[in-house]
Parts: structure tokens; sequence; C-alpha cells
């Protein structure tokens, strides 16, 4: 190191020591601490200006999360000094808080990796990692003990720039940013599913398939309902900090609210309830993942409700109150709890590779939506379907789904003529596959998810 | 070269160590070293802290030293700023 970059650290540590000790005497009787962002970074790297407007843009995030936290900033400094980019944050908080306010920063953030926040408490004490319990952080190349590897200099500096420009390089989206798209997303998913046509037996804008109660109209004010929910999902996702089981039951009760919106907004009718639970989940799950792969996405979505069949469904003895329950005492069938349990292999297995070839092929959106969901009638137990219908009903749904698939299902005129045949005798069977209608707007929300790049 | 006083140098930043030098009893050197690599590089932080030290040659000394991580050379400069400070007039 220069001798100017090593004035510029001591110089650093000089003033965070006082500005430490300083808010005693600001915040008598109160705990207050201080924060400290540089660049985490070899020397050459971290000088260079290059990474400037990475560090400012950390240091911005991380004071809006530390307020977001309820914690009262007190002063805030972002400077460029010989050692680079430095940020100081004075707040009323005890060192605790902010550290963790700041590992969460370090761990959770795009360019977390690049960054050092250091806390310091009013006493001058530094407040690290460990005095939270945590190992130290790990070697932005090799994963093992950072400081090892930075004291003994083992690795390539091209290595370690290459390293970090690819991390600069990430798209990086606020919390807000990251839960408006995805609750987008989920809103675009849910408005495509009810928009195509024909569903047979299904609500779409040509027919209102096998229901009185409900028309296009009542999805489309439903939908419009639920899409501020669906980035709620999303943000209580990414917020959630430990076992993922632990997040079940305050999704459920953000569920309850937005089943309360819903029927205000058809007027008490049963619209979207299925898709709450499961586009709720996965709002959550993708709102976790860094990766938008479906099957991650559909896999953590399960490890979230993992064993919640058995739990709901204990003692409820050979009869149940509601439809799933009665299915469940009498046949055993675990509706869409299963299906989220496992993974949602009707969609990631079926549905989703089903939707994926048709658009290949060149179909329509609508037209590839539609093929999907014969897919899905064709491997789904729909608990709406069996409980209008009965297992003859959704016998006769899955041979009618096939049928039409083999005869080319929406490519073909043939099959495109057997699908609307199909939606005249579902409705005079009462065969309405809502389940499946669910998990294709789940189909098209883990597609579009994917395929979708995260912009700046 | 004897110190005239308690100084300091560098910092308890991630890669950077903080030297704290005072004078003590009699001429002998007393040397204290910290680090959180001192498994990987404990030996090596010793024997260059007594090189410097022996080579500044100042006695009647206790040097601390807390590593966080430094670089050789980051210990270097800061052990002869420390011992240079601790050297001046009070």
């Amino acid at each position: 190191m220069t001798d100017s970059v090593l004035q510029a650290r001591e110089e650093r540590w000089i003033k965070k020591l006082a500005l430490a000790k300083s808010l005693k005497t600001r915040c008598p009787g109160q705990p207050a601490s201080l924060a400290v962002l540089t660049l985490r970074m070899p020397a050459p790297l971290r000088t260079s200006g290059q990474f400037d407007e990475l560090a400012r843009i950390a240091f911005l995030s991380f004071a809006e999360e530390a307020a977001e936290r309820g914690i009262r900033i007190l002063g805030e400094e972002f400077r460029l000094g010989a050692d680079g980019p430095e940020g100081y944050l004075a707040a009323e908080a005890d060192a605790l808080t902010l550290k963790r306010a700041a590992v969460d920063l370090e761990a959770g953030d795009p360019w977390g990796e690049l960054v050092d926040i250091d806390i310091m408490d009013s006493e001058g004490q530094p407040f690290g990692r460990k005095e939270l319990g945590m190992g130290p952080r790990a070697c932005l190349v090799c994963g093992k003990e950072a400081a090892c590897c930075s004291a003994g200099r083992t690795h390539d500096p091209d290595l370690v720039a290459e390293r970090v420009r690819g991390i600069a390089k990430r798209p990086r989206l606020s919390l807000k940013g990251m839960a408006e798209r995805i609750g987008r997303l989920a809103l675009t998913a849910t408005l495509l599913e009810a928009a195509a046509a024909p569903k047979p037996g299904l609500v779409d804008p040509l027919s209102p398939g096998a229901h009185r109660d409900m028309d296009y109209f009542t999805f489309l004010s439903s939908a419009a309902a639920l899409g501020p929910w669906f980035a709620e999902f999303a943000r209580l996702g990414a917020c959630h900090h430990g076992e993922l089981s632990g997040l079940l039951p305050i999704l459920r009760e953000a569920g309850k609210a937005a089943e309360r919106d819903m029927f205000a907004a058809t007027g008490g009718v049963n619209t979207h309830k299925g898709l709450i639970f499961s586009m709720g989940l996965l709002c959550a799950s993708a709102g976790r993942q860094t990766c938008a792969e479906p099957r991650l996405v559909a896999s953590s979505a399960a490890d979230i409700v993992q064993g919640i069949t058995l739990r709901d469904f204990v003692g409820i003895g050979t009869r149940g109150a509601t439809a799933g329950e009665k299915l469940y005492a009498s046949e055993g069938v675990r509706g869409i709890r299963g299906e989220a349990e496992d993974g949602f292999p009707a969609v990631i297995d079926h549905a989703l590779p089903r939707l994926r070839a048709g658009l290949a092929a060149g179909l329509s959106m609508n037209d590839a939506m539609i093929d999907a969901l014969l897919v899905l009638f064709t491997v789904v137990e729909d608990t709406n379907v069996l409980g209008r219908a009965g297992r003859e009903g959704l016998v006769f749904l899955r041979a009618k789904a096939e049928e039409s698939l083999g005869l080319g299902g929406m490519a073909t005129p043939d099959g495109r003529n057997a699908i609307r045949i199909m939606d005249n005798l579902f409705i005079g069977r009462n065969i309405s596959p809502g389940g499946c209608a669910d998990l294709l707007a789940i189909t098209v929300f883990l597609h579009m998810n994917e395929m979708e790049p995260i912009s700046r | 070269m004897e110190a005239k006083k308690a100084a300091a140098a560098g910092s308890l930043e991630s890669s950077d160590v903080l030297v704290t030098v005072s004078p003590a009893a009699g001429s002998a050197v007393e040397l204290k070293i910290e680090s959180i690599v001192i498994k990987q590089y404990g030996k090596r932080i010793r024997s260059v802290t007594e090189e410097v030290v022996a080579k500044a040659g100042i006695k009647g000394v206790s040097v601390h030293v807390q590593d966080r991580g430094a670089l050789e050379c980051t210990l270097r400069a800061r052990l002869e700023t420390a011992i240079a400070r601790a050297a001046e007039p009070a």
C-alpha cells in the first residue's frame, strides 16, 4: 500500500474514534453508534475511481435500510478520500442494531460482498461480526476466510479484479423495486390466464363457462385487487430471516387480508382464493431467491409449506367441513396443498415445458397457454372438478383433454374444434377446472419471472 | 533510541494493523501480538516485528500489535511510524 493510502486509513480511524465518542455528548443517555462503509477490495481497485458510484449507491441503500428499520439517523457524510470512497452514518441506535442492518446488507445486497460496514459504539469500541456470533467474511475468490487470503496475497490480483468486476456487474434492484417487479409479473400472469380463451368449463372473455355467479369482468376486478398483495408477498419473503417454515403463518395472515380485498372487489364471489395461496407462496419464494430458475423458485415455495397437508387435515376424521377436507378424508386427495408441498410438479414437469414448446413452435401466447392448460387437465387431481362433478367428472375431463391434445391441440383445426366442443360438454356436466386455471397462472408467472431480465 | 512517550500508528480496520508503542521499565523490549490470522501468520508477524524493532534500535519499550489481516508491508510501515512517533520528545 502506498503512503497516502496508509495515511488516509489512519486519518479515517482517528476521525471515526472522534465521531463515535462525540455521539455520547450529542445524545446523552441514548444509545448511539457509528457506521462506516468502505470498499472491500484491494487498494489499487478501491482507489481507482471505478467503484465510487457503487459505494455511494450501497451507502444510500444502507441509510435507507436503517431508516426503514426505524433507526433515527443523526448524520450522514459520503466522501472520496485517498483510500477510496467512504460513507459515515451516525445513528441513534445501539451498535448491535446497527450492525444487524450492516450484515444484512453485506449478505443480502447484490453488491454487499464489495463493501465493509464497520460499526463502532459511542465508547469508540468496534462492534464486529464476532459480537453478533457470526463467523468471518468469505474471500471473494475462494470462499475461505477473507482475512487470510488478503493478508497473504493468496490470489492473483488479476483474478481478484475479475471477480470484483463480476460482482459489480450484478443487476441491482432495491427491495421495493424487486417486490414491485414480482407483483407486476404475478398480476400480469393472473390477467393473461383470465384472458386466455377458449378455456373449457372456465370463465374467459367469450363465456362464463360452468359458472352463473361470475364472468370475465369479475376476474379482472379480482386480479386488480390482488396486484398489490402479490408485491407484498414478495416483500415478506425477502424480509424473512431464519427457517422457511416460519414464513407460512406470516403469509397466511397476509393471505386472509388479500382474500377480504378479493371478496370486496367481486361482491363476495370466490374467484382467486386458491391462487392467493399458491401465487402468494411463489411470490414470497421469488422474493427470496437471487435465482429465477422455475424449479428453484418452486422448491423453496415447497419448503415454506412442508407438512401443511398433515397439519391442516389432522383430526378431521372421515368427514370434513370444506370440499377439500371431504376429499382428503374420503379419497386422500391433497389438492393444491400437496401440489405446493411437492414443489409444483404439474407445473414444472408438465405445463411449463408445454408452454415453452408451444411458444418456441410459433404459437401465440393464448394458444400456448390453452395447450398448457389441457396438459394440466391430464395430470392434476383438480379438487374443483372432484367437488362439483365427482371422480367421474375428473375421468371425463382427462379423457377429453387427452383427445384434443392427440388431435394437435391449438396448433391444428381439429384440435381447436375439439376444445370448443369440450367447453359445452363441461358446462353440461358442471365441470370447472379452477385448480388447473390457477396452476396455469403459476406457469405463466414462473415463465416470465425467468425470461424477463432484471433491469437496473 | 528510547521511547519518550506512548504513540500509535494504524487502525483496527480490516487489512490494517494498530501498533501501540509505550515506554517500559528497564531496557527490555516487550512484545504483545494479537492477530485475526495468528494461526496462519503469527510467526511471521512476530519475526517482522522483532526485526523492525531491532533495526530501529529502540529499547525499554512495550510494543502492542493488533493485527486485522494487514499485508506485511503495511505492518512494517505501521511499526516504523509508531516507533518514530514514540521516540519524538514528549
